[in-house]
């Protein structure tokens, strides 16, 4: 695991939409940390130290301490609502850290051996089906991500989570099936385009070639005009 | 061209669009997207063009993924026709845009000619929009 990052919270007062969007204009972001036998808390952070830790993978993953009002709390990110438009956070969950407790996180898929794949050197294309995998582990112990090799792999195949290797005590929540991570899937070919465009060359041509034609006619008519 | 395979009915009131985008905001399948970022009626025209522009800047590699749907039938009237007698024969289908819909994701190329090949899709568009990328890629 890696180190943990401190980020400094206040305790909101106030509830509600108002309160909540005079906090947005202060450049805070309204928080609720919740989890184990305590209530849940209500807390605002700076929107700034927030955004930079957010906009790096493996968010949802990775623990965190909120310093709250001299004390220090750890938590992990559970979700993260977002503006559809200018996709700045509105508000943001935290579950309290538990010791010993087991719980689902989404953890980053990371794919390596892209620039040595079989398949997208004959210009395949990755189609990643699940950019995060759900697996159950000790709060303790939470991989950053987990690494899939595509170097062996051809237009056609496919991988699944059964080619990852999972750290001791880690296992997927789906259990029933062997279910796909990516496939290396062939190039986008537009074959109606392909007609269409040829067509259209086709066209433009004859019609240089007409334009041309008529060009030179009209050169010897202007020419035999002057003779 | 989009459009729907057969629809319950044939014509549809004009509507108006409020608010912002309820789902569909966010990316789904690829790294880059094109998002609207103003209200606006996108016809199936735009979208076909839009998604021809986005290929053939790609050269065919990568794949694109279209996010949006003309489901909305218009109809117009013919010319020098006097008011009345009933609404016009449905011409065209659009799609009822919302602000911070995601409208085109792509995936498979590299950052420069996804921003490139947005921007000339972008150009085809009424609306507004502007170009994100998925969390993690420094966007």
């Amino acid at each position: 695991m890696s180190n943990i990052i401190t980020i400094n919270a206040e305790t909101r007062q106030n509830q509600g939409k108002g309160a909540s969007r005079s906090l947005r204009r202060e450049g805070k972001i309204p928080a609720v940390i919740y989890g184990g036998d305590k209530a849940p808390s209500h807390v605002s952070i700076e929107s700034r130290k927030f955004d930079k830790e957010y906009k790096q993978s493996g968010f949802f993953s990775r623990l965190f301490d909120i310093e709250l009002d001299g004390k220090k709390v750890r938590v992990l990110p559970r979700d993260v609502q977002l503006d559809p438009v200018t996709d700045k956070p509105l508000h943001i969950d935290f579950l309290l850290f538990v010791e010993g407790a087991k719980i689902s996180v989404d953890v980053a898929v990371n794919f390596i051996g892209e620039d040595v794949c079989v398949g997208l050197k004959r210009g395949g294309v990755l189609n990643i089906v699940r950019r995060s995998v759900e697996l159950l582990c000790p709060v303790e112990s939470i991989p950053d991500m987990i690494e899939l090799d595509i170097a062996n792999s051809d237009i056609g195949d496919s991988l699944h989570i059964s080619q990852i290797i999972l750290p001791d005590g880690v296992s997927p929540t789906i259990t029933d099936r062997d279910f796909t991570i990516a496939t290396i899937a062939a190039p986008t070919v537009m074959v109606e385009e392909d007609s269409a465009t040829g067509e259209e060359d086709e066209e433009t041509e004859k019609l240089a070639d007409s334009a041309s034609s008529n060009d030179t006619e009209g050169e010897s008519a202007n020419s035999s005009n002057e003779d | 061209m989009q459009q729907p395979k057969n629809t319950k009915y044939r014509k549809a009131h004009k509507g108006r669009i409020h608010g912002k985008a309820k789902g569909g905001s966010t990316l789904n399948f690829g790294a880059y997207g094109l998002k609207a970022i103003a209200p606006g009626r996108v016809t199936a025209r735009e979208i076909e063009a839009g998604r021809r522009a986005i290929t053939r800047h790609m050269k065919r590699a990568g794949k694109v993924w279209i996010r949006i749907f003309p489901d909305v039938p218009v109809s117009t009237k013919p010319a020098e026709v006097r008011m009345g007698k009933g609404k016009g024969a449905p011409e065209y289908w659009v799609c009822r845009v919302k602000p911070g819909r995601m409208m085109f994701e792509v995936d498979g190329v590299s950052r420069e000619v996804a921003e490139e090949a947005f921007r000339l899709a972008a150009a085809k568009l009424r609306v507004k929009t502007k170009t994100v990328t998925r969390m993690g890629d420094g966007g």
